[in-house]
């Protein structure tokens, strides 16, 4: 016998079932393009901002994300579930479209029809098991959203017609097989290719053939309905995202990583900066509101949620379509809300996993933009206080200005000013140069450099703080003062290298610099040292050290340096125990964002909790690379009650310890 | 309405400071210039007069070298609507009755309704110069204002007492204000102000157009308080600690003997 099946069987495949089906098509397809056109238009209230080049790279990344799920399949069990769902929609979805194309083109225009052979045994039971997968995966999810629902998950009327109507959908494709196979196919050697469906059969066959006539022909018509309802379906509710989540991917940052765009200070037509007006957004803005799935794997990791802080994330990108949408007037930091603006450390564990690649700190800062250079407004007067430091002192601590060099008086190191012939300038940062317990870490990483023959130099007095607190606190305009005189300083030198040991420092210097003509390379300590130890030039002694490892996320979300870190400390002969968050699942210091001006007023302390991560591990030392993290913990370890048993220190100071 | 506030450019007060070579003042080398701490609280009050009355023009004034400019346009980046600058190289010289006469001379025939001052400023904290002021254009003044209202003519002012007191003045202007700490907070500049701020009028006199008055008084001498005793503050080891604290307690005093 031919492997084969006719198609429209029992439906019949004259007019009267393929106009009436064609039209409901047609409208069905118009209406899901009316309701993307009438969304495009409220993306374009935003401001233009350019997505769409590098086309190649772009594409090629879409395709990764939406074929192969890749980041959705990050948090594993739920990832796998929409990952095996998505596989046999897809496939389901080729499928019919293949009938499609040879019932209604290569068959009734040229006679063609290849569903037939061994082909279709393999299209058969493909799609079978595409189908029994979808339900099972479908129902997996079903039951994890409404009987195990893990905390914070918002459910919607949404999520119930998307369950609810997928499922009809595959339950009713194999009622319709079940009824054909039973009147056509039991009994022959095709049943088996289409197991789901021959199981259906059997359990139908006892309603005897005018029954499995009727009941096919009903089913199939509601199943069609049913399709078309879903088509229609996509731009009013999360079956959007099919669209909008993928072409997030197409729209995505291609880096640097979550690097800020430069206020044109130099505008003298601007009159608002920053935005507190959605039309003060990015069309992207906008879009990635709608790619949103609420997931809610960002307001999982955000340190401000995880302390009883009012932000999340997701909760942020959500107020920002709702603006769009329906109220477009809406005050943005009224509709937010200062308290979820100001509590965000900028540490990037939302937009790390976010599924949609949806853009969360760039929206916060620039609406703190608008507070900062519109209202002239801070979360605390300790951060106004800090501002005015640094716009008098050059750094945030207000310790005056020409001290900033004198913790490397007595080191047998020059400024620049002195001597600029040097391999490397050390961009210092202000909390290694005025705060006594980053003076330690600064004074290690010299001794280190000392030992491996590498000649360093300091600005002293002429360096500035980076700018990066006060930027990221919204102050674009101080940053851009103190970012403008560092540069010029250091292009007035000549600097061939620039190393730092503030992962804040190297962020800004690498990637904000950048926007301002600043062109020497920039390297973390970490890299550097790293270098160094394998290269010989600097040799250490491994002694044995019980420790934690503590990512900064300057160092890790933000520039991907984990591995650097590790190697140092495996040098130094650490026995690293690592914290369940770890690399890019770290938790916060709490003190980025600029963050580290501000008093923490609300809720659990983010420090704490974070050393109490590191006390579970049993670990004697909490290594960290970054001053911000190394002056969070020490309050931290008093906070938490361990400062017995639990030294935090920079890995810079454990490698010092053991120079050979 | 016109108001006047008079400010001051003082030195950062964690700069480190030394004494300058005549020995009568501190050197200008390696401070951070700042606007004088009371005179921001002046400042304000003067911007949020003005945004109460509505139709008001503030004048800001600052005695000094080109320097002191940048000061001026942060008050202009407040909401002071046009800069007076007396051209000085030599102000911190002057003693406050020269300051107070060249600021009277200013103000004398623009018929100002309000003058705020700072209280004293953070450097030389004579506290002289707006009663000076007040006193030879004949105008009543109230000094340490930490709260103030104003009223179809009529102010209305708390002034700091010792321990705690305060005491509630009343006075017709045009008066005199200087201003205390906690009469405000002042604000952050924003960005559209500040652009505009670089826009605003600010003229430069000459010191000698408007210095008539002759010094009363003469720095003789500025010096660092001689350091006597003090607290010696021991770190390190614990172990080392004590025998540290030992030894001077031996050789330092009788309690160990």
């Amino acid at each position: 016998m031919e492997f084969t099946r006719e198609i429209y069987w029992n439906v019949g495949h004259g007019a009267w079932t393929l106009v009436p089906m064609y039209l409901f098509a047609l409208v069905a397809i118009g209406l899901l393009v009316r309701g993307f056109l009438q969304r495009i238009a409220v993306y374009k209230q935003g401001l233009p901002l350019n997505r769409t080049d590098r086309m190649g790279r772009r594409i090629r990344y879409m395709l990764q994300n939406v074929l192969l799920q890749t980041k959705v399949a990050e948090v594993p069990w739920p990832g796998l579930l929409h990952g095996l769902f998505f596989w046999g929609f897809a496939l389901l979805f080729i499928g019919t479209t293949l009938i499609v194309i040879q019932a209604d083109f290569t068959d009734l225009l040229f006679d063609v029809k290849f569903l037939t052979g061994s082909f279709y045994k393999l299209f058969s039971i493909t799609l079978d098991i595409a189908g029994l997968v979808c339900i099972a995966m479908l129902g997996g999810l079903l039951v994890r959203r409404y009987f195990f629902a893990p905390e914070g998950l918002p459910t919607k009327n949404d999520d119930a017609i998307m369950h609810g109507l997928l499922l009809i959908i595959l339950v009713t494709g194999f009622i319709i097989e079940g009824c054909r196979i039973a009147v056509t196919e039991l009994g022959t050697p095709l049943a088996i290719w289409s197991p789901v469906g021959l199981v259906m059969a059997k359990f139908l066959s006892g309603m005897g053939e005018g029954g499995l006539l009727a009941m096919h022909k009903v089913t199939w018509w509601f199943h069609l309905s049913l399709v078309m309802t879903f088509f229609i379906l996509i731009p009013l509710t999360k079956f959007r995202h099919i669209f909008t989540t993928s072409s997030n991917y197409l729209f995505a940052d291609l880096g640097p990583k979550n690097k800020l765009v430069n206020i044109d200070l130099e505008n003298e037509e601007a009159d608002t900066f920053g935005a507190n007006n959605i039309k003060q957004m990015t069309w992207k803005d906008i879009f990635d509101a709608d790619a949103c799935t609420l997931c809610k794997r960002c307001q999982d990791r955000c340190p401000a949620w995880n302390t009883d802080k009012p932000l999340s994330p997701m909760k942020v990108v959500v107020q920002l379509g709702e603006v769009a949408f329906a109220n477009q007037d809406a005050n943005l930091i009224d509709t937010i809300g200062r308290d979820v603006l100001w509590a965000c450390t900028t540490c990037r564990a939302c937009q790390e996993i976010c599924p949609a690649k949806i853009e969360h700190i760039g929206k916060i800062i620039e609406i703190r933009r608008s507070l900062v250079l519109m209202e002239g407004e801070f979360p605390g007067d300790e951060v106004m206080t800090a501002m005015e430091a640094t716009e008098v002192n050059g750094n945030p601590l207000g310790i005056g200005y020409a001290e900033r060099g004198d913790w490397a008086v007595d080191l047998g190191i020059k400024t620049l000013s002195e001597d600029a012939d040097v391999d490397v300038l050390y961009f210092v940062g202000c909390y290694a140069s005025f705060d006594k317990r980053n003076i330690a870490v600064a004074k290690s990483f010299i001794k280190l450099c000392q030992a491996a023959g590498v000649k360093v130099g300091i600005l002293g007095k002429e360096e500035k703080c980076c700018g990066e607190p006060m930027r990221k606190m919204g102050n674009e305009y101080l940053y851009q003062s103190v970012a403008v005189e560092n540069i010029e300083v250091m292009k007035s030198y000549g600097v061939k290298k620039v190393v730092t040991t503030c992962p804040h420092c190297y962020n800004t210097l690498e990637k904000d610099f950048r926007d301002l003509g600043f062109e020497v390379p920039v390297e973390s300590y970490t890299v550097f040292l790293g270098e160094l130890i394998r290269t010989g030039k600097l040799r250490i002694d491994a002694r044995e050290l019980s420790c934690t490892y503590h990512d900064s996320c300057y160092l890790g979300r933000h520039n991907d340096i984990y591995e650097a870190p590790r190697g140092l400390i495996e040098a130094a002969g650490g026995k690293l125990v690592e914290m369940d968050k770890n690399r890019s699942e770290a938790f916060c210091c709490s003190a980025g964002g600029g963050r580290i001006m501000a008093e923490e007023k609300i809720g659990e302390r983010i420090n704490v909790k974070r050393v109490k991560m590191a006390v579970a591990t049993g670990a004697e030392t909490l290594l960290s690379n970054c001053p911000f993290c190394l002056t969070m913990f020490e309050d931290g370890v008093k906070g938490a009650g361990v400062e017995e048993s639990l030294r935090p220190k920079d890995i810079a100071e454990i490698l010092a310890e053991r120079i050979h | 309405m016109k108001i006047l506030v008079c400010i001051k450019q003082v030195p950062d007060m964690e700069s480190k400071f030394k004494i300058d070579a005549a020995g009568t003042w501190y050197a200008k080398t390696d401070l951070a210039w700042r606007m004088n701490e009371y005179d921001e609280y002046a400042v304000e009050q003067a911007v949020q007069l003005k945004e109460q009355v509505k139709d008001a023009d503030v004048t800001v004034l600052c005695i000094g070298s080109d320097q002191v400019k940048e000061t001026m346009k942060k008050a202009l980046a407040m909401g002071c609507d046009r800069g007076a600058h007396i051209a000085d190289d030599n102000a911190g010289a002057k003693e406050p009755f020269q300051i107070a006469g060249i600021i009277a001379e200013y103000a004398r025939d623009k018929n100002f309704d309000i003058v705020f001052t700072g209280l004293q400023s953070q450097d030389r904290g004579s506290a002289q110069v707006g009663i000076l002021v007040a006193e030879m254009l004949g105008l009543p003044s109230v000094s340490t204002v930490v709260h103030f209202t104003y009223a179809e003519g009529t102010i209305e002012a708390k002034r700091e007492l010792e321990g705690g007191v305060k005491a509630c003045v009343k006075v017709q202007a045009p008066a005199v204000i200087t201003c205390q700490l906690g009469l405000n907070t002042p604000r952050y500049p924003t960005l559209p102000n500040i652009m505009k701020a670089k826009k605003k009028e600010l003229l430069s006199i000459p010191v000698q157009d408007l210095l008539k008055v002759d010094a009363r008084q003469e720095t003789a001498k500025m010096y660092f308080p001689e350091k006597k005793g003090g607290g010696l503050v021991l770190e390190g080891d614990v172990a080392e600690l004590a025998d540290k604290l030992i030894r001077i307690l031996k050789e330092k005093t009788a309690v160990l003997a």
